[in-house]
């Protein structure tokens, strides 16, 4: 017995190796799952403020490009709302009841945003994370989509009180659903892993048109994004296995590296459609 | 009491280092380098090896929860910190007096460059593979550990040669 003891005693370290080595493989596969506890994340305050340091340096840096693109951004959606001023004023002029048009506007749209800014941000890993100085205090939830002022980056997957945890498109749990800007057909978008810049959207039928530089943008089936938001371009494309659908190459439109403000998009209507979509499932 | 107080304080740094510089650097959108090994690296050679494994445990967990990766740096830093004390007896044998650091000084300048490139290719060989239990695509899993090894091995020798505090320890 005593022997025994002074055995096992002796060899404490690979008991102890072997039970930190479990609890390790244990963490990474309960949070391989969607979603991340907020304790082992950088959700929780403690952590989320020791990386914001490095947000609120680096948020300096690229201010005159920033400033670039939010100006032609905003050319950009100054054009569009002339034209579509130009466009109602041309319907009423043509249609004697306008009324229709007019009353349009009053119409419930079910999308809010709320902006918030990237405190910590990784782009070098499989599972990349993205964590905002925004949480549930400030309306976020679990579910929403996120966007930057050039496309889409991803869907919130852990909120705490005043921050939260992005799943973004450069993680390969990720899966969004995608259609060629024109058409109807959806593809499946996930990330390869590889390059910051491409992502790649399978499942799309053969006989879709498209041809390489064209606009890829959100479906809107998922209740998570609107539909129409820009996701990339096309830039090449291949036939998959099974012959009957093509699998292209997409190059992003965000550029994750210098990721630094972000709108945070909800949706009031996402509660209503899940409800419904389970019951529809539980009918079967 | 002195010990401990640097202990704490190299850890400290190390996480900060990392966390807050380190961990936003992509070279070539593949290389990261992970310094905070260095913690590993410089443990006093009279540690048990239970409290080598624990206190590498706790330092990979605590860069886990920085970067959203929780457990990866734990698993691969167990096991480095693991196998140290058996790559110290390979390579320098039983005979070295406990309260020493490896250093270029102690371990003389190959050693030191075998010991920490022997134990950052253990633990990046780790990282990487339990990152790619997810995905796995070998080529790119190869490029990214040699690639990884190289700068990390690099910026801990360049770091352990500013070092004068390591150095006038001795």
């Amino acid at each position: 017995m005593r022997k025994l003891l002074d055995f096992l005693i002796g060899k404490r370290h690979w008991f102890l190796f072997i039970f930190l080595e479990f609890v390790s493989v244990a963490l990474v596969y309960r949070t391989n799952a969607y979603q991340q506890s907020i304790m082992f994340s950088t959700a929780n305050v403690i952590t989320a403020n020791i990386v914001s340091v490095t947000g609120s340096v680096t948020s300096y840096l690229n201010l005159r490009e920033k400033n670039k693109d939010l100006l032609e951004r905003n050319g950009r959606l100054e054009m569009e709302l002339l034209r579509m001023k130009d466009m109602i004023e041309a319907m009423k002029a043509d249609t004697a009841v306008f009324r229709a048009f007019v009353n349009d506007s009053a119409r419930f749209f079910p999308y809010d945003f709320t902006t918030a800014k990237v405190i910590n941000n990784s782009v070098s890993y499989l599972s990349n994370y993205i964590t905002l100085n925004k949480g549930r205090e400030d309306g976020i939830l679990l579910d929403m989509g996120v966007v930057s002022e050039s496309g889409v980056v991803g869907v919130v997957a852990t909120v705490s009180d005043y921050y939260s945890v992005v799943l973004p498109l450069l993680n390969t749990k990720f899966k969004l659903s995608c259609k060629v800007l024109g058409s109807s057909h959806i593809g499946s978008l996930s990330w390869n892993g590889r390059y910051a810049r491409y992502a790649n959207l399978d499942e799309l039928p053969r006989h879709v048109q498209f041809q390489i530089g064209d606009t890829i943008v959100t479906s809107g089936y998922s209740a998570v994004f609107p539909e129409g938001i820009l996701v990339g371009f096309v830039s090449s494309f291949e036939r998959q296995r099974d012959d009957n659908f093509n699998s292209l190459k997409v190059e992003l439109a965000t550029d994750f590296q210098r990721l630094s403000n972000v709108m945070v998009i909800r949706n009031f209507r996402q509660e209503k459609q899940w409800t419904i979509e389970r019951e529809a499932q539980g009918d079967e | 009491m002195n010990n401990v107080i640097r202990g704490i304080s190299y850890f400290v740094l190390l996480v900060l280092i990392q966390v807050l510089i380190l961990n936003n650097i992509h070279f070539l959108r593949l290389v990261t380098p992970f310094l905070y090994l260095y913690f590993i690296v410089k443990m006093p050679v009279g540690f048990t090896s239970a409290r080598v494994t624990f206190l590498s445990f706790l330092l990979g967990l605590i860069i886990d929860i920085f970067s959203n990766t929780p457990g990866m740096h734990a698993a691969a830093c167990t096991f480095a910190g693991f196998a140290r004390p058996a790559i110290i007896k390979v390579l320098m044998g039983d005979e070295l007096p406990d309260a020493i650091s490896p250093s270029f000084k102690t371990f003389g300048y190959g050693g030191f460059f075998r010991y920490v490139i022997i134990l950052v290719v253990l633990h990046h060989f780790t990282l990487f593979i339990v990152e790619s239990l997810t995905l796995f695509d070998p080529l790119f899993l190869l490029i990214r550990i040699v690639g990884n090894v190289t700068a990390t091995t690099l910026l801990i020798c360049i770091v352990e040669a500013f070092n004068v505090e390591g150095q006038r320890n001795d």
